[in-house]
């Protein structure tokens, strides 16, 4: 294994003393969060130490107790799993014919997915809140899965395609010289291979859905349809902002993600490659 | 099954015609059909449907502040849009603030991934770690650094009071500082994107090519100088456009720790179509900025799709 750049051990302390450095830097804000969760409500602002001298969990279970977190949530869950197990229940079949046919205008379909997968969200969320308006969709949580299928879903068309191409389409084959059906090749023999791609692609969405911020502030008033992403940020500036309860339901909203991200890391950093994009 | 052999070998345009309705639906046309039919419905409820009325709302003038004036037609919002200032101040601000995400996070991300590129030692955690800041969710990155920045009792302020040189100040409220802080932020919680991209492309670099250079003596710097930017070149083009257009979809980080103030020193195309729309409740000149938001990030998407071809066809199928 070739050694870092420089060969002398001067150099070797100097990458490894950067390294440490670049790496506490970059993860002070969240050692910071954590500090602030758990310092004694109203002591952040006398808080002296950038280590603290006491820690407490009352942040917490106030969190749970005074608060609606848990609905907020339940919310958050609720509108995540169904928007993104519905975004690929279908993006899969459409991204698998993206993958094997080429048909009259499917480089087009295939740049519009990329393309509303690129562009903001706010484009999309003032037409749709003038039309859920119309259809009685604002405030429910069906027009929040549905908003969060128009963010889910290009993700999950765009891919699922790049998935289906590391499918060799040789099986397929095989399987219709069996006698299969198109159909059942696809649902007998692609769709079980892909299993762990659209495992992968299923928590992607999911996590899409639970950062989203944009859709769950606009598309919802009622608090108890709020998502915990509008819940943690409204803590913000009520009469004065609660900073050790904000900074514990920041910890509470983001921990299952960065979980999730440590248990999955290599499947989630391949299929950020495969889809170039969050 | 028969029907379904024929259909098999002899290609899409006669399925239609002699087979039945299962082999219709499982062969050729039907296939293609029930395959992209839930996908193009949803979507076209989702998405096709919202341009639609976005453009219909360009169009109209339907502003919850003055109902009477709605049902007036006309190129009107597209008139008022070319002689805003407003709102080019607010493409300029976008393009800065990308500007400055794609520089802030390719000098991070690549500092990090030269760094942890050939550490034997903890690899995995050090990866790990320049990795973090991207599962945490924007609202939640909005309200850290929004309790970092804080001018009164902020750490930032505590941190740098020791420093010469360098006076606190309250980095939101500040209107020199409010766009750069604000810049820190977003770099912070999107670089791991650029470092994924970048460890993917040093990766790909032949090892050949430094063993030949050591020989030669180079020395490191010669090293990242003549072989590891050059051979980066096409990766880092892909990097820029994608960092560029996360930088202007931005919105929650903005939003929440500034909400386009001080002033309006903040206040970037997509916080000024939302606070056109839920602020002034301008929905139909709302709609316009939505429209022109879309032709902007049309263009970087199709200008990333060129990149793209030409990295993989550079990088040899690296990324």
């Amino acid at each position: 294994m070739a050694r870092p750049v420089g060969n002398s051990i001067g150099g070797e302390i100097m990458h490894v003393c950067a390294l440490v450095l670049l790496g506490i830097l970059v993860l002070f804000p969240v050692y910071w969060m954590a500090v602030i969760a758990l310092t004694p409500t109203g002591f952040s602002r006398s808080l002296a130490g950038i280590v603290p001298e006491r820690i407490t969990f009352e942040n917490f279970v106030m969190l749970f107790s005074e608060r609606p977190m848990l609905r907020w949530i339940g919310n958050s869950i609720f509108v995540a799993a169904t928007s993104s197990f519905l975004s690929l229940a279908f993006g899969a079949s459409c991204g698998y014919v993206l993958s094997r046919i080429k048909f009259r205008g499917s480089g087009l379909v295939l740049i519009l997915v990329l393309a509303t997968q690129m562009m903001p969200a706010t484009s999309i969320v003032v037409p749709l809140y003038i039309l859920f308006r119309d259809f009685g969709l604002l405030d429910t949580m069906q027009g929040m899965v549905l908003g969060h299928i128009s963010l889910v879903a290009p993700l999950a068309i765009w891919m699922s395609k790049g998935f289906f191409d590391s499918i060799p389409a040789d099986l397929e084959g095989a399987a219709r010289i069996d006698g299969c059906s198109r159909l059942s090749a696809y649902w007998h023999v692609t769709l079980p291979l892909a299993l762990p791609g659209l495992a992968a692609i299923f928590i992607y969405g999911f996590v899409t859905s639970w950062h989203d911020f944009l859709f769950a502030k606009t598309l919802i008033n009622s608090q108890s349809l709020w998502t915990a992403a509008t819940g943690i940020s409204s803590f913000r500036g009520e009469y004065f902002t609660l900073h050790e309860l904000q900074m514990a339901a920041a910890l509470v909203f983001a921990l299952p993600v960065i979980i999730v991200f440590l248990i999955m890391q290599r499947r989630i950093v391949s299929g950020a490659l495969a889809g170039s994009v969050r | 099954m028969q029907t379904a052999e024929n259909n098999k070998r002899e290609g899409d345009r006669r399925a239609g015609k002699g087979a039945r309705i299962t082999t219709f639906l499982t062969e050729g046309g039907g296939f293609l059909l029930i395959m992209l039919l839930p996908a193009l419905l949803v979507l076209g409820f989702v998405i096709g449907l919202p341009m639609l009325k976005a453009l219909a709302l360009s169009l109209d003038s339907i502003n919850f502040r003055r109902p009477a004036a709605a049902g007036t037609f006309g190129l009107h919002n597209y008139e008022k849009l070319i002689f805003d200032a407003q709102v080019w101040n607010a493409v300029w601000r976008s393009a800065l603030y990308m500007g400055g995400t794609v520089i802030g996070s390719i000098v991070l991300a690549l500092s990090a991934a030269l760094l942890t590129r050939r550490i034997v030692h903890f690899r995995a955690l050090a990866r790990l770690t320049f990795l973090i800041p991207w599962t945490v969710p924007a609202v939640v990155t909005a309200l850290v650094w929004g309790v970092m920045y804080e001018g009164n009792f902020g750490v930032i302020n505590r941190l740098i009071e020791p420093l010469p040189f360098i006076n606190g100040t309250d980095w939101l409220i500040n209107r020199e500082t409010a766009l750069p802080a604000l810049i820190l932020a977003q770099v912070w919680n999107e670089f791991p994107v650029a470092y994924i991209f970048f460890l993917a492309g040093l990766h790909s670099i032949p090892e050949e090519l430094y063993e030949a250079a050591r020989i030669d003596r180079a020395s490191a710097f010669n090293q990242f100088r003549y072989i590891t930017l050059p051979q980066l070149s096409s990766i880092t083009a892909v990097i820029v456009i994608l960092l560029m257009i996360m930088g202007f979809k931005s919105f929650p980080i903005i939003f929440i720790l500034t909400g386009g103030g001080p002033a309006g020193a903040t206040e970037t195309m997509t916080v000024l179509t939302y606070n056109t729309a839920f602020r002034k409740l301008d929905f139909s000149y709302a709609a316009t900025l939505g429209i022109l938001a879309v032709f902007i990030s049309l263009a970087m998407v199709l200008v990333y799709l060129r990149v793209m071809k030409r990295a993989e066809r550079g990088a040899g199928g690296a990324v």
